[in-house]
């Protein structure tokens, strides 16, 4: 965890190496998150890259207080959120756009075992769903979520319980015998 | 496995499911020109506003142009002027996501004071086409003149004509350039609309003077008024965010 805190003073230096370093510890983890919440590969690694654009350049804000990966999941978080809010409104606003939307997640085809799961994820709200993608990426505490999310531990343990309850719900009534 | 399920109980099916779809890929390699690209970005911009002459009323801001500036007439025409320069300068730095100082469009006339009314109708960080500002002032087929009146916006990045694209998806023309009109967009894809404070639970719309005590690592990014509130935050009452 100490080493972690010194790579970042390093790259709050400036020091491309260590930045290098963080990006390739943890690139994969939030690829993952980003990849689950925006469905397309193109679109995770387009908010991946603006999120370390963002580590590095607030690099020299980071406190030592936040665990790195806690601080990184706020940073994807947040831009994973704002690219969740662009696409509600262009749905909304745009109907030249639902046939971007549609090719857009037409590029990611999730293993068929989870498509039942994909689909009924997008129905899950989407501080919920954000909340279950940084749980089951990385089994992260409810005290770190709610540290991400600058939520309360209960708000955390309600939305998780509430979208995973969704989350039955809707795959029940696609048959799926998951749960 | 377990750490991460519900305390007290085992995996239930549901868990392990989600354990396997959340299991993070390879690493991938993430190409360094991005970094690169995103300060010539950056720098275009903040040559953009190194040249920017502001002129206002004191109704409000009447001419932002490439060029010098005449002197403020009286002190609150200067005040209004200071107040654009700083929202200016807030905004193509992706620290803002509207405008608050008001514009004085007293000399425009009522046509293109229309056209420049629709699209302070296109959200932030959207794009519309010429024919939707057409359709939308209700004259369909005067697309080459909402062109035209665009084209001499006397406020243009306060009132955004930078959001209004051709149809085919390119950028069209643009007081400041067609490259300049490329970086709006980029700049605003990647500006967030809603951020709240995770120490006083507020939500605000980004440019809030809220905003400016927030610290760093107390923003957090929320997709609407809506999931905020769900989750515990309320709106501020001062910016008035989705109001």
């Amino acid at each position: 965890m100490d080493a972690e805190r010194g790579l970042m003073a390093k790259v709050a230096r400036g020091d491309q190496a260590a930045f290098a370093e963080l990006a390739q510890r943890y690139s994969g983890k939030l690829m993952a998150v980003a990849g689950r919440l925006l469905g397309s590969r193109a679109d995770a690694e387009d908010a991946v890259q603006r999120a370390f654009i963002h580590c590095f350049a607030g690099a020299g804000t980071y406190d030592a207080r936040w665990a790195v990966s806690t601080w990184l999941y706020r940073i994807l978080t947040n831009v994973c959120v704002d690219e969740l809010r662009r696409r509600a409104t262009r749905s909304a606003h745009d109907e030249h756009s639902a046939g971007a939307l549609a090719a857009a997640s037409s590029n990611h085809h999730p293993p068929t075992a989870y498509l039942d799961l994909h689909r009924a994820l997008e129905r899950v709200p989407r501080e919920a769903r954000v909340l279950l993608a940084l749980r089951y990426v990385d089994g992260l505490s409810y005290g770190e979520l709610a540290r991400i999310r600058g939520i309360s531990i209960n708000t955390v343990k309600s939305q998780l319980a509430r979208g995973k309850s969704l989350l039955r719900a809707e795959l029940g009534k696609r048959g799926a015998d998951h749960v | 496995m377990c750490d991460v399920m519900d305390a007290g109980k085992g995996p239930d099916r549901l868990d392990l499911l989600l354990s396997d779809y959340f299991r993070p890929e390879a690493a991938t390699e993430l190409p360094r020109r991005i970094t690169t690209a995103a300060q010539e970005s950056r720098a275009v911009l903040e040559r953009l506003e190194s040249k920017l002459a502001v002129e206002g009323t004191p109704r409000g801001i009447s001419r932002v142009a490439v060029g010098t500036a005449a002197k403020p007439a009286s002190a609150a025409a200067r005040r209004l002027v200071e107040q654009a320069r700083e929202e200016i300068h807030e905004y193509l730095r992706g620290q803002r996501a509207f405008f608050q100082v008001p514009v004085d469009l007293t000399t425009v006339p009522d046509f293109q004071r229309r056209v420049l009314a629709a699209t302070g109708h296109i959200p932030f960080g959207e794009g519309r086409a010429y024919a939707w500002v057409a359709s939308r002032i209700g004259h369909p087929r005067a697309v080459r003149a909402v062109g035209t009146a665009l084209g001499r916006n006397p406020v243009p990045l306060i009132l955004p004509c930078h959001r209004v694209w051709r149809s085919d998806g390119s950028v069209g023309g643009y007081i400041f350039g067609a490259a300049v009109k490329d970086r709006l967009a980029a700049l605003e894809r990647t500006t967030p609309v809603l951020e709240g404070c995770t120490s006083t639970r507020i939500v605000c719309r980004v440019g809030c003077i809220h905003g400016r005590h927030m610290r760093p690592d107390s923003r957090v990014v929320f997709a609407s008024v809506e999931d905020a509130r769900s989750v515990g935050y309320r709106p501020c009452k001062r910016c008035r965010p989705a109001a």
